[in-house]
């Protein structure tokens, strides 16, 4: 089944040399000047994390990056750019599918080569924007442990197969900035005492080097030692490695590193990146005595990024991965105007399941009303699953201690697992619940039909679809993959429940077998995906009002920003029939108006300033008035 | 079936031996017992594994397939008897977090009384 509904091509399309990059730079033509307000606000950020000599080296090597980024533009993009409207950089036709680069695996093609099959085949006229994971070289952690940030991993194409991508999707790359592989060539280079990179990594002399007041205060998602002891040609050494021994962190007190990652991060820009992942950026800058988590320096850095690509590369936009409580999450927006552009919505996806499990949209509804537009340039991804788990320190402050654990028991009773972070006090917490989100919505060992756990994934998806921001949707879910608990043993780790591959034969068949249960779940998440990519009202941009209807709906009102037209999205989250009565004023109508369902075709009047609605278990209604 | 119940401190507790291997052949007997279980209001349980060996990813689904149900109602699944490649198993799952495990059935159902 088709998520999107244009046919494939599978001649060449016209290439649009707006979104591509040349080969070499043009240095013939008129070079970069700096604006002196971008000039102004790179020279205060690198003051304050530098100090003024330092910042005046470190610019003036900022300043050539960006001279040499600019000379490879192509005279169509330049142009394309001078008609950039940030307010449209995302819209309601923006869905990003995430996925690994071998999620699918096929016979005589590298995976890279399957993922634009898939995305050729299925996606198209659907889903716009493509997230591959880290495709780089890497050493652990699923491609989250890089040895070498700008080559493709051989296994699992090129760069070629990369651009190939782009020319029907945007695609978002993963800038995986807060640490590098113990087995690249910085470390090694570390390890033999090269000067060059002897301040690239936070070391100290010993382990214990740290107290453990300190210690208390550090803020991890790991349980793990924060110091890794490493054999150097200096002598033993002990590293900051915030993750895992194999994941070192970088040291951006180091200006070189600083300078190097600006540096890689245009280098995929050239490569096709129109979105930047910042990984686990809360981590970036550390400083003793504090949690060490989205320290000040940290923001300044991410908003240093930003006026390097507001400057020389004004498609991209910033995304930033920070798994921590919604009101600390939003931070990373900045003014709205000066720092990410797009922020993981980590709270959605723990306050959607605590819907479902309990059959109350109480907490979700009450978090969603003070869900605030930021900006007209920055807005929520809106995902509800991930390679991860789904995290539920963004709720900390949203449910009781109570609700989490019992939200995290029912999914090991799904057959899912939980993830700990140690609380430094040597207590541990649920740090995410590791499931897929098909098994999280459903039990396999129930006796419900097939029919009605589909609708019940397919009502959970649609409030990703609906809320404010740009949805997006983990590659598996698109056919309602179950947990693979096997994997989770072979591999000893519980996220490797939702990381299964797939033979392209096997999966392609799936996707096309009318009777079977992937071709429905797809069915249903095109006709959701499709419907949204039409409507105005669900732009990002477009106004929200959520409504107290009931608990056992969700429930909200999206007006397109030239307030021309309205959809009232209402998601029946229990397997009851809802018999509802809405007042035609709370919802902005008229005291008689018609409504129609956009998926269904189904008209609903309203009479004597009530709507009436009966919404069959896990029926979801998007009704568009006039 | 393969597994043996009986009810223990006046019919609180329900004691559930498991066979030598908790696989999927075996599973959905267990997730059953569970079930019927709570279902009968009976949320204290604990799991004799003294004669099991082996235990793959549907044993560990089913040993956690009721542990909300019952801890929701005040109970718990407690685990008794436990060998070690099993209680690897348990850790690498961060199940040990959850199971409270005793050296003996004893010692588990008495735990409900604590």
């Amino acid at each position: 089944m088709k998520i999107g509904n244009q046919t494939s091509m599978q001649e060449n399309p016209k290439r649009d040399l707006s979104k591509f990059y040349m080969l070499e730079p043009d240095y013939d033509r008129a070079i970069f000047e700096m604006p002196k307000n971008t000039q102004k606000k790179i020279m205060d950020k690198l003051e304050f994390l530098y100090g003024p000599e330092e910042a005046e080296r470190s610019f003036q090597e900022i300043e050539r990056i960006m001279k040499v980024h600019y000379a490879y533009k192509p005279s169509e993009m330049i142009e394309q750019e001078r008609d950039l409207d940030p307010s449209e950089r995302f819209s309601e036709k923006d869905v990003i599918l995430i996925t690994y680069g071998d999620l699918i695996r096929g016979d005589d093609q590298l995976p890279l080569e399957v993922l634009a099959d898939f995305a050729d085949k299925y996606l198209k006229g659907g889903i716009n924007t493509l997230h591959i994971l880290p495709f780089f070289p890497y050493s652990s952690d699923r491609g989250f442990s890089i040895i070498d940030f700008e080559e493709v991993d051989p296994r699992l194409g090129n760069w070629e197969n990369i651009e190939a991508l782009k020319v029907h999707s945007r695609l978002m790359f993963d800038g995986v900035f807060n640490h590098i592989s113990s087995k690249s060539r910085w470390f090694q280079e570390f390890l033999d005492a090269n000067p060059e990179y002897q301040d690239f990594f936070t070391t100290f002399s010993t382990k214990g080097a740290i107290s453990e007041d300190h210690l208390k205060l550090i803020v991890r998602p790991r349980v793990s030692e924060l110091l890794t002891p490493f054999s150097t040609l200096n002598g033993k050494q002990s590293v900051w490695t915030t993750f895992s021994p194999d994941q070192i962190d970088l040291n951006f007190k180091n200006p070189k590193v600083l300078l190097k990652m600006a540096e890689i991060l245009l280098i995929y820009v050239r490569r096709g990146a129109d979105i930047i992942r910042l990984d686990a950026v809360t981590y970036l800058w550390s400083e003793l005595g504090t949690s060490c988590v989205h320290l000040e320096q940290t923001h300044l850095i991410i908003k240093l990024f930003r006026d390097i690509f507001d400057a020389v590369a004004p498609n991209v936009a910033v995304i930033t991965e920070t798994n921590v409580p919604h009101d600390e999450n939003i931070q990373y927006f900045g003014n709205g105007y000066d720092e990410a552009q797009m922020v993981y919505n980590f709270a959605l996806p723990p306050l959607v399941l605590h819907a479902f499990q309990n059959g109350s949209s109480a907490h979700l509804t009450k978090w969603a009303s003070g869900l605030k537009k930021v900006s007209d340039e920055a807005t929520y991804f809106n995902f509800l699953d991930s390679h991860d788990g789904i995290g539920v320190s963004p709720v900390k402050n949203i449910l009781t201690k109570d609700e989490i654990e019992m939200m995290a028991l029912r999914v090991l009773e799904h057959g899912g697992f939980i993830s700990y972070k140690d609380n430094g006090d040597g207590t541990l917490s649920p740090y995410e619940l590791n499931i897929t989100w098909y098994s999280a919505i459903n039990r396999e060992d129930s006796d419900e039909s097939e029919e009605l756990q589909i609708k019940r994934f397919i009502a959970s998806r649609s409030i990703a679809m609906v809320i404010m921001g740009v949805p997006g949707v983990y590659l598996p879910s698109l056919f309602g993959s179950r947990n693979d608990a096997d994997a989770v043993i072979e591999k000893g780790e519980t996220r490797s429940i939702n990381r299964k591959t797939y033979r392209k034969e096997s999966l392609f068949a799936r996707l096309d077998d009318v009777d079977g249960s992937a071709y429905k779940v797809s069915r249903g998440m095109g006709k959701i995906i499709r419907a949204r990519i039409r409507e105005k009202a669900f732009h990002p941009n477009a106004a929200q009002q959520v409504l107290h209807i009931s608990e056992e709906v969700f429930a909200l009102a999206r007006t397109s920003v030239d307030k021309k037209e309205r959809i009232l999205a209402i998601t029946n989250i229990v397997d009851r029939v809802q018999e509802l009565s809405i007042e035609t004023k709370e919802i902005g109508g008229q005291t008689e108006f018609t409504c129609r369902d956009i998926m269904s075709g189904k008209d609903f009047v309203s009479t004597g300033g009530m709507l009436s609605l009966s919404l069959a278990p896990y029926e979801v209604l998007w009704l568009k008035c006039s | 079936m393969a597994f043996k119940t009986r009810e223990e401190s006046d019919g609180k507790v329900v004691v559930i031996e498991c066979p030598v291997r908790l696989d999927l052949s075996v599973a959905k007997d267990l997730r059953e017992i569970m079930k019927e279980s709570t279902e009968q209001d009976k949320f204290l349980l604990v799991v004799d594994m003294d004669e099991t060996e082996f235990m793959d990813s549907s044993g560990l689904g089913a040993l956690v397939s009721r542990i909300a149900a019952t801890r929701s109602n005040s109970g718990d699944i407690r685990l008794a008897c436990v060998k070690e490649p099993i209680l690897k198993l348990l850790e690498l799952t961060h199940l040990d977090k959850i199971f409270q495990v005793f050296e003996s059935v004893h010692a588990a159902v008495d735990s409900f009384e604590a």
